[in-house]
C-alpha cells in the first residue's frame, strides 16, 4: 500500500514552484519533507490530496495502492489528512465528530468503535461534550482520532504540531506516529520545524523548487 | 467637574437618537395598548368577514415565500460556494438587494399578466390568454415574486456569516477535512456548513417571514383582491375614514402579531422535534453527494434573468405608448410617461429629499451615540431597532400614526420625516454597530499620541477609515427611505405624496407608461446610491 509520486511538480501562476521529482513511501512509512514558508510543502499535499485550487497548478502522477488517484475527488481517494488547526466541526459532539467520518455500518457497532478509540486515547466519557469544551490536547487527539477512523489508506500531515506547546507536542507526536505505524499506512509529513521530525523516517529537503534527500 | 461634563457629553450624546427615534418608536408602540381592551374594535374585527381566509392567505403567503427563498438561497449557496462564480453572485446580490419591493413587483406583474410579455412570448394569439398569473386567489404570484426578491437579502446575510472574521479560512478548512473524511463537497455542505450557517440565518429568516406575512404594497400590486391577504384587509381598515375602523385596523395589527409569534412558536417546536433525527443525519458516516453545481447554476441564471428582465421591461413599457396584444416589441417609442412625471415631480423631489434627510440624520445620529456612550449600551438600542423591524409593520405604523394624530404631526413634514427617520435609523443603527464597535482602538491611540484631539481624531483618523460601512449604512438608509410606503401614506394623510405612494395609487389605473416611468423611478435612486456607495467607499490606500 505505497504511495507514489511520479515526475510531480507544482507552479504557481504559472511559474515552476515545485520542479518534477518522484517519491515513494512505503507502508507504516513516515517521509518528512522540510522546507522554509511558501516553498509550496502545502500545495504539494493539497495536490496529493486531490484538492489544489488556483493559482497552483500541478502535473504528474499519484499512486496509491497502485491505482492511479489522478483525476478522483478528494472524498473519493480515502487519504486522511491533519492540518496545523484540528477543525472539529463546532456544531457536532466529539463522538459525532467521529462518527462523521467512520465508513457507515450497524449505528451500534459504530458508536462501539468509537467510543473504543476514546477510551485508547484516555478521553473515555468525552463522546457527548461539544468540542471548545477540550482542551488543545485534546482536541488535537480528537481530530487524529477522527482521521484515523475514516480508515485512511494514507496520512498526510500539514504542520500538525505547529500550534502546540513544548511537551504537549512531544506527546502529540508519539500518538500520531505510533498509530500510523501501528496501521500500516505510508505518510507523509510537511513541517519547517526540525523538532517535529520522527526518530525512524527518511527526511526529504525542498528549497529553490528542488526536492532533495537532508 | 470632569464626571459632570462627561456627564452631560453622554446625555449629549444619546439625546438626539432617543427624542427622534426612540422614544416615538416607542410612544407609538404604546398606543397599541388601549387596542388590546377595545372590545367593539375586537368585536368587529372577529365578525369581519375576511378575516379567516385573509389570515390564511398571509400566513401562507409569508411562510411559502420565506422555505422557498430560504431553500434558492441554499442551493445557490451550496452550488456554487467556492466555484468560479462565486464573485459573480455576491455582485448580483448587491443589485437584487437595491431593487425595491414595490418595483420588483410591478415589473413581474408586467411580465407574468395574461397579457405580459411571457404570455407574448409562449402562446401568442389574438388574445391574452386565461391566465391566472396576477393577483390570483391563492397568492402564489405574491409568493412567487416575495421568494425571488428575498433571495438576495438572504445571500446578503449568508455572505456576511461566511466572510465574518476568520469564519471564511475556518470553514474551507472545514470543507476540506470533510473531504478527507469521505464527504462530496454537497454532503460536506450539508452536514458541515449548513447546520452552522441556518442557526445564524434564524434572524433574517423571521425578517422574510414577518415582511412576507404582513407586506402591504407589494399585496396590492400583485395580492388577491377577493379576499385579500389580512395586511390588506387590515391596511384598508387603517385608511378608512371612520374612527370605528381605525381601531378595528389597530385590532387587526396586534391580532396579525400574535398570530404570527404563534406561527412562529409552532415552527420553533418544530425544529425542536427534529433536532434529534437530523443530529443523527449528520454524523451517519460519509456519503460522495457532489455539489449542486448545474441546478445551482440554472436557478441563479432564472433568477437574474427574472429580475433583469421585469427591470428592463419597466424600462421599455415606460417608453410604449402603445403596446398591442401580441406585439412582443412595442410599435413606437416616446418619452410621454417621463414627460408627465416631470410636469408633476414633487413626489420624486420628496422622495429623494426625505431619503437624504433621514439617512443623514440617521448616520449622524448613530455616529453620536457610538463615540459618546460606552459600548455596554448598545444592546438597548440594538434591541429596539431589531424589534421595530422584526414587528409587523403595519403595528408600528399603525401606532405611530394614531399617536401622530394624537400630536396634531399627522399630515405634517415633520411627521413625515419622523416615519421615515424610525425604520432608517434602525437600519443604519444595526449595520453600523458591527464596523464601529471593531474598529481597531489602537489607531485611536496612536493619534492621541500624537496630540491629536478627539474631535480631530474623529474626523482625520476614524471616519476616514470608517468611509466604506458608513457609506454603506447611509446608502441603505436612503433605499429604505425611498421605499417606505405604509408608515408615510398613513402620516401623509393625503396631504404629501412620495413615489411608492404615486406607484400603488397608479397600480390599480390602466396607465402602464406612467405606472412603469414611476416604478423605474424608484427602482432608481437605491440602485445609484449602493453603486455610489461602493465607489466611494473604495479605500485609497489599496
Amino acid at each position: 500500500m505505497a504511495l507514489i509520486l511520479t515526475d510531480a511538480a507544482i507552479t504557481l501562476s504559472g511559474k515552476p514552484l515545485i520542479r518534477p521529482f518522484s517519491l515513494r513511501v512505503e507502508p507504516s512509512e513516515t517521509v518528512t519533507l522540510m522546507g522554509p514558508s511558501g516553498a509550496g510543502k502545502s500545495a504539494l499535499l493539497a495536490f496529493i490530496a486531490g484538492d489544489l485550487a488556483s493559482p497552483f497548478a500541478a502535473s504528474g502522477t499519484v499512486t496509491l495502492d497502485g491505482a492511479s488517484l489522478d483525476g478522483l475527488p478528494p472524498e473519493r481517494r480515502r487519504i486522511g489528512r491533519l492540518f496545523q488547526d484540528d477543525l472539529l466541526f463546532p456544531h457536532l459532539t466529539v463522538m459525532e465528530n467521529l462518527l462523521f467520518g467512520m465508513p457507515r455500518g450497524k449505528p451500534e457497532e459504530r458508536l462501539a468503535r468509537a467510543e473504543a478509540a476514546l477510551a485508547e486515547a484516555g478521553l473515555a466519557g468525552f463522546g457527548p461534550r461539544p468540542p471548545h469544551t477540550l482542551s488543545g490536547g485534546q482536541r488535537a487527539r480528537v481530530s487524529l482520532l477522527r482521521a484515523l477512523l475514516a480508515e485512511p489508506r494514507a496520512m498526510l500531515l500539514d504542520e500538525p504540531f505547529g500550534k502546540l506547546d513544548a511537551p504537549l507536542r512531544q506527546a502529540m507526536r508519539d500518538v500520531v506516529f505510533r498509530n500510523i505505524a501501528a496501521r500500516g499506512i505510508p505518510c507523509l509529513m510537511v513541517t519547517h520545524d526540525a523538532a517535529d521530525v520522527p526518530e525512524k523516517g527518511r527526511v526529504l529537503l525542498l528549497k529553490d523548487g528542488e526536492v532533495r534527500d537532508a | 467637574m470632569a464626571g459632570t461634563l462627561r456627564r452631560v457629553r453622554t446625555l449629549a450624546g444619546a439625546a438626539p437618537l432617543f427624542i427622534l427615534w426612540a422614544l416615538p418608536l416607542l410612544l407609538a408602540l404604546g398606543m397599541l395598548a388601549p387596542a388590546l381592551a377595545d372590545g367593539e374594535a375586537w368585536g368587529l374585527l372577529l365578525a369581519h368577514p375576511q378575516l379567516v381566509p385573509g389570515l390564511a392567505l398571509s400566513l401562507f403567503t409569508g411562510g411559502a415565500a420565506a422555505l422557498l427563498a430560504l431553500l434558492l438561497s441554499l442551493l445557490l449557496l451550496a452550488g456554487l460556494h467556492g466555484s468560479r462564480v462565486w464573485p459573480l453572485l455576491q455582485g448580483a446580490s448587491a443589485a437584487g438587494l437595491a431593487l425595491p419591493h414595490l418595483a420588483f413587483a410591478i415589473g413581474f406583474g408586467f411580465l407574468v399578466m395574461p397579457s405580459g410579455l411571457l404570455a407574448r412570448l409562449i402562446v401568442g394569439g389574438d388574445a391574452p390568454p386565461a391566465w391566472l398569473s396576477v393577483q390570483d386567489p391563492w397568492g402564489l404570484s405574491l409568493t412567487l415574486a416575495l421568494a425571488m426578491k428575498e433571495v438576495p437579502f438572504l445571500l446578503t446575510a449568508a455572505f456576511g456569516i461566511l466572510a465574518r472574521g476568520d469564519a471564511a479560512t475556518r470553514l474551507e478548512g472545514e470543507l476540506r477535512a470533510a473531504a478527507s473524511l469521505g464527504h462530496g463537497r454537497g454532503s460536506a455542505w450539508l452536514r458541515v456548513l449548513l447546520p452552522q450557517l441556518l442557526h445564524q440565518l434564524r434572524w433574517p429568516l423571521l425578517i422574510v417571514f414577518v415582511y412576507g406575512a404582513t407586506v402591504v404594497d407589494m399585496a396590492l400590486v400583485l395580492g388577491p383582491a377577493q379576499p385579500p391577504t389580512f395586511a390588506v384587509v387590515i391596511w384598508h381598515a387603517l385608511n378608512d375614514a371612520s374612527p370605528e375602523a381605525n381601531r378595528m385596523g389597530l385590532a387587526g395589527t396586534l391580532l396579525l402579531t400574535l398570530v404570527l409569534a404563534l406561527a412562529l412558536g409552532l415552527v420553533g417546536l418544530l425544529a425542536a422535534a427534529l433536532k434529534l433525527p437530523l443530529r443523527r443525519l449528520l454524523s451517519a458516516g460519509p456519503s460522495l453527494l457532489a455539489a449542486p453545481r448545474a441546478s445551482a447554476r440554472i436557478a441563479g441564471v432564472m433568477l437574474l434573468a427574472v429580475m433583469a428582465a421585469s427591470l428592463l421591461l419597466l424600462l421599455v413599457l415606460s417608453l410604449a405608448p402603445r403596446w398591442p396584444y401580441p406585439a412582443v416589441v412595442p410599435p413606437a417609442l416616446d418619452l410621454a410617461a417621463w414627460r408627465t412625471m416631470a410636469a408633476a415631480p414633487q413626489p420624486l423631489w420628496l422622495s429623494l429629499g426625505l431619503g437624504l434627510a433621514a439617512a443623514g440624520a440617521a448616520v449622524a445620529m448613530a455616529v453620536l451615540w457610538f463615540e459618546t456612550q460606552p459600548r455596554t449600551r448598545d444592546g438597548v438600542v440594538l434591541g429596539l431597532a431589531v424589534l421595530s423591524l422584526a414587528l409587523p409593520q403595519l403595528a408600528v405604523a399603525g401606532g405611530q400614526y394614531r399617536l401622530f394624530l394624537d400630536l396634531g404631526f399627522a399630515g405634517t413634514l415633520a411627521g413625515l420625516f419622523l416615519a421615515h427617520l424610525a425604520p432608517v435609523a434602525s437600519y443604519v443603527l444595526i449595520v453600523l454597530v458591527g464596523p464601529w464597535r471593531a474598529f481597531d482602538m489602537r489607531y485611536v491611540q496612536a493619534a492621541r499620541a500624537l496630540s491629536a484631539s478627539p474631535r480631530r481624531v474623529l474626523l482625520a483618523v476614524k471616519l476616514p477609515l470608517l468611509k466604506a460601512p458608513l457609506l454603506t449604512a447611509a446608502a441603505i438608509g436612503f433605499a429604505v427611505s425611498v421605499v417606505q410606503f405604509v408608515p408615510a401614506q398613513l402620516v401623509a394623510a393625503g396631504r404629501f405624496a412620495t413615489l411608492p405612494m404615486e406607484a400603488v395609487t397608479l397600480s390599480s389605473g390602466g396607465n402602464r407608461p406612467l405606472i412603469a416611468a414611476f416604478a423605474l423611478a424608484l427602482a432608481l435612486p437605491p440602485l445609484l446610491a449602493f453603486l455610489a456607495a461602493a465607489r466611494l467607499g473604495r479605500p485609497r490606500w489599496r
